[in-house]
Protein backbone atom coordinates (compact mmCIF):
# COMPACT_ATOMS: atom_id res chain seq x y z
CA UNK A 1 0.00 0.00 0.00
CA UNK A 2 1.10 3.42 -1.08
CA UNK A 3 0.82 6.69 1.54
CA UNK A 4 1.30 9.76 0.29
CA UNK A 5 3.06 12.05 2.51
CA UNK A 6 4.26 14.78 1.23
CA UNK A 7 5.59 16.67 4.40
CA UNK A 8 8.93 18.88 4.05
CA UNK A 9 12.12 17.25 5.72
CA UNK A 10 12.62 20.74 8.03
CA UNK A 11 8.67 21.10 8.47
CA UNK A 12 9.93 20.38 12.35
CA UNK A 13 12.36 22.75 12.00
CA UNK A 14 10.37 25.32 10.65
CA UNK A 15 7.42 25.55 12.62
CA UNK A 16 10.12 26.13 15.49
CA UNK A 17 11.66 28.95 13.03
CA UNK A 18 8.19 30.46 13.00
CA UNK A 19 7.77 30.28 17.35
CA UNK A 20 11.22 32.28 17.12
CA UNK A 21 10.10 34.90 15.01
CA UNK A 22 7.20 36.17 16.58
CA UNK A 23 9.03 36.30 19.85
CA UNK A 24 11.73 38.26 18.33
CA UNK A 25 9.16 40.22 15.91
CA UNK A 26 6.59 40.84 19.63
CA UNK A 27 9.60 42.35 21.00
CA UNK A 28 10.87 44.61 17.67
CA UNK A 29 14.20 41.92 18.07
CA UNK A 30 15.87 42.09 14.73
CA UNK A 31 17.84 39.02 14.68
CA UNK A 32 20.83 38.11 12.14
CA UNK A 33 22.52 34.36 12.12
CA UNK A 34 25.79 34.61 10.83
CA UNK A 35 27.47 31.62 8.91
CA UNK A 36 30.83 30.93 7.20
CA UNK A 37 33.94 28.35 7.66
CA UNK A 38 35.55 28.07 10.89
CA UNK A 39 38.08 30.90 11.45
CA UNK A 40 37.05 33.21 8.41
CA UNK A 41 36.43 35.57 11.80
CA UNK A 42 33.22 35.45 12.66
CA UNK A 43 33.99 36.42 16.09
CA UNK A 44 36.75 38.72 15.69
CA UNK A 45 33.89 40.72 13.46
CA UNK A 46 31.70 40.34 15.79
CA UNK A 47 33.88 41.78 18.47
CA UNK A 48 34.70 44.83 16.50
CA UNK A 49 30.80 45.18 15.93
CA UNK A 50 30.02 44.72 18.93
CA UNK A 51 32.41 47.86 20.59
CA UNK A 52 30.67 50.10 17.74
CA UNK A 53 27.35 49.72 18.48
CA UNK A 54 27.81 49.42 22.34
CA UNK A 55 25.58 52.24 23.29
CA UNK A 56 23.88 52.56 20.47
CA UNK A 57 22.04 49.21 19.82
CA UNK A 58 21.29 47.22 22.78
CA UNK A 59 22.45 43.92 21.91
CA UNK A 60 22.46 40.10 22.57
CA UNK A 61 24.46 36.96 21.23
CA UNK A 62 24.07 33.18 20.80
CA UNK A 63 26.99 31.31 20.05
CA UNK A 64 26.90 27.89 18.40
CA UNK A 65 29.64 25.60 18.41
CA UNK A 66 29.87 21.82 18.34
CA UNK A 67 31.63 21.18 22.26
CA UNK A 68 33.64 24.66 23.39
CA UNK A 69 32.55 27.57 25.08
CA UNK A 70 35.14 30.02 23.77
CA UNK A 71 33.69 32.08 21.77
CA UNK A 72 30.98 32.87 24.17
CA UNK A 73 34.02 33.75 26.74
CA UNK A 74 35.70 35.91 24.12
CA UNK A 75 32.36 37.76 23.68
CA UNK A 76 31.85 38.17 27.34
CA UNK A 77 34.34 40.54 27.69
CA UNK A 78 32.80 42.79 25.58
CA UNK A 79 29.90 43.18 28.32
CA UNK A 80 26.79 42.16 26.26
CA UNK A 81 24.77 39.19 27.38
CA UNK A 82 25.80 35.99 25.76
CA UNK A 83 24.54 32.38 26.04
CA UNK A 84 26.49 29.27 24.23
CA UNK A 85 25.07 26.44 22.29
CA UNK A 86 26.72 23.14 22.00
CA UNK A 87 25.46 21.14 19.34
CA UNK A 88 27.19 18.01 20.83
CA UNK A 89 28.80 16.81 17.32
CA UNK A 90 26.25 18.66 15.18
CA UNK A 91 27.62 20.80 11.97
CA UNK A 92 24.61 23.02 12.85
CA UNK A 93 22.44 24.93 14.70
CA UNK A 94 18.73 24.05 14.58
CA UNK A 95 15.80 26.50 15.86
CA UNK A 96 14.96 24.23 18.51
CA UNK A 97 18.33 24.76 19.87
CA UNK A 98 17.93 28.76 19.92
CA UNK A 99 14.70 28.14 21.25
CA UNK A 100 15.82 26.71 24.27
CA UNK A 101 18.18 29.34 24.95
CA UNK A 102 15.69 32.44 24.07
CA UNK A 103 14.19 32.68 27.90
CA UNK A 104 17.65 33.06 29.50
CA UNK A 105 17.39 37.05 27.53
CA UNK A 106 15.16 39.86 28.23
CA UNK A 107 13.91 40.18 24.85
CA UNK A 108 12.01 43.38 25.65
CA UNK A 109 15.15 45.22 26.46
CA UNK A 110 16.58 44.04 23.27
CA UNK A 111 17.20 45.76 19.87
CA UNK A 112 19.56 43.44 18.24
CA UNK A 113 19.85 39.59 18.33
CA UNK A 114 23.49 37.92 16.83
CA UNK A 115 23.35 34.32 16.37
CA UNK A 116 26.73 32.60 15.42
CA UNK A 117 26.59 29.72 13.87
CA UNK A 118 28.84 26.67 13.59
CA UNK A 119 31.94 26.93 11.26
CA UNK A 120 30.42 25.44 8.32
CA UNK A 121 30.11 26.46 4.71
CA UNK A 122 26.87 24.03 3.81
CA UNK A 123 24.90 22.64 6.95
CA UNK A 124 23.38 25.95 9.01
CA UNK A 125 22.00 27.34 5.71
CA UNK A 126 19.52 25.03 5.97
CA UNK A 127 18.28 25.63 8.71
CA UNK A 128 15.99 28.74 9.37
CA UNK A 129 16.43 30.03 13.11
CA UNK A 130 13.61 32.68 12.98
CA UNK A 131 16.31 35.22 12.05
CA UNK A 132 15.82 38.36 9.85
CA UNK A 133 18.83 37.67 8.15
CA UNK A 134 21.56 35.53 7.41
CA UNK A 135 24.85 36.79 6.67
CA UNK A 136 27.90 35.16 5.53
CA UNK A 137 31.60 35.79 6.19
CA UNK A 138 34.04 34.53 3.80
CA UNK A 139 37.41 35.43 4.37
CA UNK A 140 39.59 36.11 1.40
CA UNK A 141 42.28 33.63 1.92
CA UNK A 142 40.06 31.13 1.57
CA UNK A 143 40.18 31.48 -1.77
CA UNK A 144 37.88 33.20 -4.30
CA UNK A 145 36.30 29.94 -5.99
CA UNK A 146 34.34 29.62 -2.66
CA UNK A 147 31.34 31.21 -3.26
CA UNK A 148 30.47 28.96 -6.97
CA UNK A 149 31.38 26.17 -4.52
CA UNK A 150 29.26 26.69 -1.89
CA UNK A 151 26.21 28.97 -3.54
CA UNK A 152 23.54 28.44 -1.70
CA UNK A 153 25.17 30.56 1.76
CA UNK A 154 25.48 33.37 -0.51
CA UNK A 155 22.30 32.94 -2.46
CA UNK A 156 20.46 33.06 1.08
CA UNK A 157 22.13 35.73 2.65
CA UNK A 158 21.18 39.43 2.73
CA UNK A 159 25.11 40.83 2.95
CA UNK A 160 28.57 39.27 2.47
CA UNK A 161 31.35 40.19 5.25
CA UNK A 162 34.66 39.55 3.35
CA UNK A 163 36.79 39.68 6.00
CA UNK A 164 40.79 39.77 6.23
CA UNK A 165 41.48 42.57 4.14
CA UNK A 166 44.57 42.65 5.49
CA UNK A 167 46.70 40.43 4.20
CA UNK A 168 44.72 40.70 0.35
CA UNK A 169 48.30 41.47 -0.75
CA UNK A 170 49.49 38.08 0.34
CA UNK A 171 47.16 35.92 -1.57
CA UNK A 172 45.65 35.49 -5.15
CA UNK A 173 42.70 36.02 -4.67
CA UNK A 174 41.16 37.92 -7.34
CA UNK A 175 38.63 40.84 -5.87
CA UNK A 176 37.04 41.59 -8.97
CA UNK A 177 36.07 38.22 -10.11
CA UNK A 178 35.09 37.31 -6.60
CA UNK A 179 32.39 40.08 -6.40
CA UNK A 180 31.44 39.40 -9.60
CA UNK A 181 30.92 35.85 -9.07
CA UNK A 182 28.99 36.59 -5.64
CA UNK A 183 26.67 38.88 -7.78
CA UNK A 184 25.70 36.29 -10.08
CA UNK A 185 24.74 34.02 -7.39
CA UNK A 186 22.96 36.95 -5.75
CA UNK A 187 22.44 40.31 -6.99
CA UNK A 188 20.78 41.76 -4.50
CA UNK A 189 23.45 40.89 -1.73
CA UNK A 190 25.43 43.68 0.06
CA UNK A 191 29.20 43.09 0.26
CA UNK A 192 31.78 44.77 2.52
CA UNK A 193 35.37 44.36 2.67
CA UNK A 194 36.61 44.50 6.19
CA UNK A 195 39.29 43.78 8.24
CA UNK A 196 38.39 42.42 11.48
CA UNK A 197 42.30 42.99 12.48
CA UNK A 198 42.69 46.80 11.43
CA UNK A 199 38.85 47.56 11.47
CA UNK A 200 38.88 48.69 7.99
CA UNK A 201 35.40 48.77 6.59
CA UNK A 202 33.74 47.34 9.84
CA UNK A 203 32.21 50.92 10.42
CA UNK A 204 30.29 50.74 6.67
CA UNK A 205 28.84 47.38 7.79
CA UNK A 206 28.11 48.60 11.43
CA UNK A 207 26.05 51.69 9.95
CA UNK A 208 24.37 49.35 7.32
CA UNK A 209 23.47 47.12 10.16
CA UNK A 210 22.16 49.77 12.56
CA UNK A 211 20.05 50.98 9.91
CA UNK A 212 18.37 47.68 9.86
CA UNK A 213 17.88 47.96 13.81
CA UNK A 214 16.45 50.79 13.62
CA UNK A 215 13.95 50.16 10.70
CA UNK A 216 12.30 47.84 12.79
CA UNK A 217 12.39 49.85 16.21
CA UNK A 218 10.45 51.70 13.75
CA UNK A 219 7.66 49.45 13.51
CA UNK A 220 8.05 49.29 17.50
CA UNK A 221 6.96 52.93 18.33
CA UNK A 222 4.64 52.96 15.41
CA UNK A 223 2.46 50.01 17.06
CA UNK B 1 26.87 16.26 7.05
CA UNK B 2 23.54 17.41 7.85
CA UNK B 3 22.34 14.66 6.65
CA UNK B 4 22.55 12.68 9.63
CA UNK B 5 19.71 15.36 10.96
CA UNK B 6 17.67 15.40 7.87
CA UNK B 7 17.11 11.42 8.00
CA UNK B 8 16.27 12.26 11.54
CA UNK B 9 13.23 14.40 10.46
CA UNK B 10 12.56 11.87 7.72
CA UNK B 11 12.22 8.91 10.34
CA UNK B 12 9.67 11.69 12.49
CA UNK B 13 7.38 11.76 9.44
CA UNK B 14 7.81 7.96 8.79
CA UNK B 15 6.52 7.33 12.26
CA UNK B 16 4.02 10.42 12.22
CA UNK B 17 2.56 8.53 9.25
CA UNK B 18 2.16 4.40 10.63
CA UNK B 19 2.04 4.75 13.89
CA UNK B 20 -1.31 4.17 13.42
CA UNK B 21 -1.44 1.38 10.73
CA UNK B 22 -1.58 -2.27 10.59
CA UNK B 23 1.20 -3.07 8.36
CA UNK B 24 4.40 -1.64 9.87
CA UNK B 25 6.70 -2.93 7.48
CA UNK B 26 7.80 0.32 5.65
CA UNK B 27 9.31 -1.29 2.06
CA UNK B 28 10.04 1.87 0.12
CA UNK B 29 10.66 5.45 0.96
CA UNK B 30 10.65 8.32 -1.71
CA UNK B 31 12.46 11.71 -0.85
CA UNK B 32 12.24 14.65 -3.59
CA UNK B 33 15.32 16.63 -3.54
CA UNK B 34 15.83 19.54 -4.92
CA UNK B 35 19.40 20.52 -6.80
CA UNK B 36 19.51 23.34 -4.47
CA UNK B 37 19.62 22.21 -1.55
CA UNK B 38 23.00 21.23 0.11
CA UNK B 39 21.37 17.36 0.71
CA UNK B 40 24.36 15.14 -0.85
CA UNK B 41 22.31 11.67 -2.05
CA UNK B 42 24.95 9.81 -1.12
CA UNK B 43 25.13 10.82 2.83
CA UNK B 44 21.18 10.93 2.70
CA UNK B 45 21.74 6.95 2.01
CA UNK B 46 24.49 6.31 4.52
CA UNK B 47 22.33 8.36 7.45
CA UNK B 48 18.95 6.26 5.80
CA UNK B 49 21.09 2.90 6.70
CA UNK B 50 22.02 4.45 9.95
CA UNK B 51 18.45 5.18 10.92
CA UNK B 52 16.30 1.85 9.59
CA UNK B 53 18.71 -0.58 11.39
CA UNK B 54 16.31 -2.32 13.52
CA UNK B 55 13.24 -0.61 12.98
CA UNK B 56 10.36 -1.67 10.72
CA UNK B 57 12.04 0.32 7.77
CA UNK B 58 15.46 -1.68 7.59
CA UNK B 59 15.74 -3.26 4.66
CA UNK B 60 13.72 -0.71 2.74
CA UNK B 61 14.02 0.59 -0.56
CA UNK B 62 15.11 4.62 -0.54
CA UNK B 63 14.07 6.46 -3.93
CA UNK B 64 15.50 9.85 -4.28
CA UNK B 65 13.90 11.76 -7.00
CA UNK B 66 15.96 14.78 -7.75
CA UNK B 67 15.02 17.90 -9.38
CA UNK B 68 16.80 20.01 -11.36
CA UNK B 69 17.48 23.93 -10.57
CA UNK B 70 15.09 26.03 -12.72
CA UNK B 71 14.80 29.92 -12.71
CA UNK B 72 12.73 32.66 -14.19
CA UNK B 73 14.10 36.22 -15.43
CA UNK B 74 12.89 39.16 -13.58
CA UNK B 75 13.67 40.95 -17.02
CA UNK B 76 12.68 38.93 -20.02
CA UNK B 77 10.82 36.35 -18.90
CA UNK B 78 13.37 33.75 -19.85
CA UNK B 79 12.76 30.30 -17.89
CA UNK B 80 14.53 27.08 -17.58
CA UNK B 81 17.42 24.68 -16.31
CA UNK B 82 20.19 27.19 -14.45
CA UNK B 83 23.86 25.38 -15.01
CA UNK B 84 25.91 25.45 -11.05
CA UNK B 85 23.69 28.35 -9.53
CA UNK B 86 24.79 30.63 -12.67
CA UNK B 87 21.76 33.02 -12.14
CA UNK B 88 22.81 34.91 -15.26
CA UNK B 89 19.98 34.87 -17.91
CA UNK B 90 21.25 33.39 -21.26
CA UNK B 91 18.56 35.84 -22.62
CA UNK B 92 19.59 39.16 -21.70
CA UNK B 93 22.46 39.12 -19.60
CA UNK B 94 20.51 40.17 -16.75
CA UNK B 95 21.40 38.93 -12.81
CA UNK B 96 17.74 39.12 -11.46
CA UNK B 97 16.43 35.50 -11.76
CA UNK B 98 14.27 33.59 -9.39
CA UNK B 99 14.46 30.32 -8.19
CA UNK B 100 11.57 28.28 -9.82
CA UNK B 101 12.56 24.96 -8.66
CA UNK B 102 15.30 23.36 -7.28
CA UNK B 103 14.70 23.78 -3.49
CA UNK B 104 12.78 21.10 -2.79
CA UNK B 105 13.29 18.62 0.01
CA UNK B 106 10.43 16.51 1.12
CA UNK B 107 9.65 12.78 1.70
CA UNK B 108 6.71 12.34 -0.96
CA UNK B 109 5.50 8.83 -0.52
CA UNK B 110 5.77 5.62 1.37
CA UNK B 111 5.06 2.03 0.69
CA UNK B 112 4.26 -0.46 3.40
CA UNK B 113 3.26 -4.13 3.47
CA UNK B 114 -0.01 -5.71 3.32
CA UNK B 115 -2.85 -5.49 1.52
CA UNK B 116 -4.84 -2.00 2.62
CA UNK B 117 -7.38 -2.75 0.15
N1 LIG C 1 44.80 38.90 9.42
C1 LIG C 1 43.55 38.81 9.90
N2 LIG C 1 43.23 37.81 10.75
C2 LIG C 1 41.96 37.76 11.22
C3 LIG C 1 40.98 38.70 10.84
N3 LIG C 1 39.81 38.37 11.45
C4 LIG C 1 40.07 37.28 12.19
N4 LIG C 1 41.36 36.90 12.06
C5 LIG C 1 42.03 35.76 12.70
O1 LIG C 1 41.47 34.58 12.19
C6 LIG C 1 41.41 33.57 13.21
C7 LIG C 1 39.98 33.04 13.35
O2 LIG C 1 39.14 34.08 13.81
P1 LIG C 1 37.77 33.80 14.54
O3 LIG C 1 37.11 35.11 14.73
O4 LIG C 1 37.96 32.95 15.74
O5 LIG C 1 37.00 32.96 13.40
P2 LIG C 1 35.63 32.12 13.47
O6 LIG C 1 35.99 30.69 13.65
O7 LIG C 1 34.99 32.36 12.14
O8 LIG C 1 34.82 32.69 14.59
C8 LIG C 1 41.91 34.23 14.47
O9 LIG C 1 43.27 33.88 14.62
C9 LIG C 1 41.76 35.71 14.19
O10 LIG C 1 42.67 36.50 14.90
C10 LIG C 1 41.37 39.74 9.92
O11 LIG C 1 40.58 40.60 9.51
N5 LIG C 1 42.65 39.73 9.47
MG1 LIG D 1 33.83 31.76 16.16
ZN1 LIG E 1 16.48 37.80 -19.08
Amino acid sequence: MEIKVNTGILSANEQKAVENRSLFEKDRVFTINIMGSPGSGKTTVLEKTIDILTGTVRLAVIEGDIYTSKDARRIEKHGVPVEQINTGGACHLDAKMVSGVLNKFDLTGLDLMIIENVGNLVCPVEFDLGEDLKIAVLSITEGDDKPMKYPLLFRESGAVILNKMDILEFTDVDLQALRQDIYIINPDIKIFEVSARTGQGIDQWADWLTDRVNNKLKEKTAK
Amino acid sequence: MHEMALMAGVFDIIRENTEDLPEKNVTRVTLVVGEMTNAVPEALEAAFEVYAKGTPVEGAELVIKNVPLMAKCRGCGWEGKTEKHVFMCPGCSSLGMEVVSGRELYVESLEVDGDGD
